[in-house]
């Protein structure tokens, strides 16, 4: 797992459309400035200042060889930022199944619950 | 707080009625009984619930398997409508695990009929803001690109079904 700060890099990189589509273009293949500019309504200099931000959180690399500099996707970071978010679907999953398997034996155990959807319920 | 699209959206249907559902996250005996992974536990005398627009849930949780840990749960509770909506903000603190700081995050949950007296459980949780200062839009969307991509990351055509790959 990446540190936190590395992580909140990432996160507040991505919370950007347009890198945001900058980072879906990468994925689909390697590409230059001029490439990437080409489908967005943004200039050049924003997409490169774009880039930088994608770079500085690690979520990109370029080479530096020969004219073009092409930007890579780095799929890493990506990893991680995903990672996060599975990991507390995963705990909300096993909390739920407990849930259900609660709910059912209340049910089973309990006077005859009222099953009519528009049942008040008890006051607390 | 955070306002934007929430980063975590989970929809259960449960074969319960609305008000069980419900009781079972705002009656402490009722979480108690189901709150947390396997081998979570909370301490009776450590729960402390004033369920309103403005009130609070407290409780502690400990794990058989790690006697080390002791996590507190905070819940600022600011919007309430009872047996449909519990909403605001979880503060996570204590002896928390290895690498885990503590932090805030919002939590929605919302409670609605289904057909033959089942409930739709709906939950949002937004990451701490200092992870994430999400946009207004867009977050879901991207992470559901982001899975499809992590999973095609440079095969030649990467699609991009708007599939929401981590949503239940």
């Amino acid at each position: 797992m990446a540190g936190t700060d590395q992580l909140s890099a990432v996160f507040s990189a991505l919370s950007d459309p347009t890198r945001r589509a900058i980072i879906a273009e990468l994925a689909e293949r390697d590409a230059t400035v001029t490439e990437l500019t080409a489908p967005l309504s943004i200039s050049m200099p924003a997409v490169s200042r774009h880039l930088k931000v994608l770079e500085s959180a690690a979520l990109i690399s370029r080479s530096r060889s020969g004219k073009w500099r092409a930007s890579h996707l780095e799929s890493a970071p990506l990893r991680e930022a995903a990672d996060w978010i599975a990991r507390y679907r995963r705990l909300w999953d096993a909390s739920l199944t407990r849930l259900d398997a609660h709910l059912a034996a209340v049910q089973a155990a309990g006077p005859a619950t009222d099953r009519t959807a528009d049942d008040p319920g008890e006051p607390e | 707080m955070t306002t934007g699209t929430p980063q975590l959206v989970i929809s259960r249907v449960f074969d319960a009625p609305r008000d069980l559902v419900y009781r079972a996250f705002t009656d402490p005996d009722h979480l108690a009984a189901w709150w947390g992974p396997i081998g979570n536990s909370l301490p009776r005398d450590e729960i402390e619930f004033d369920v309103r627009p403005g009130g609070f849930q407290r409780w502690t949780e400990v794990n058989a398997s790690n006697p080390g840990l002791r996590v507190r749960i905070h819940v600022d509770l600011t919007d309430v409508a009872d047996g449909e909506l519990l909403d605001g903000i979880m503060h996570v603190s204590g002896r928390l695990p290895e690498g885990i700081e503590p932090f805030e995050t919002r939590l929605r949950v919302e409670f609605h009929d289904e057909a033959d007296g089942r409930t739709r459980l709906e939950i949002r949780q937004w990451l701490p803001e200092h992870l994430a200062h999400p946009s207004a839009e867009g977050w879901r969307q991207a992470f559901t690109k982001l899975d499809a991509t992590l999973t095609n990351v440079h095969a030649v055509a990467t699609d991009h079904r708007e599939v929401a790959v981590w949503q239940s």
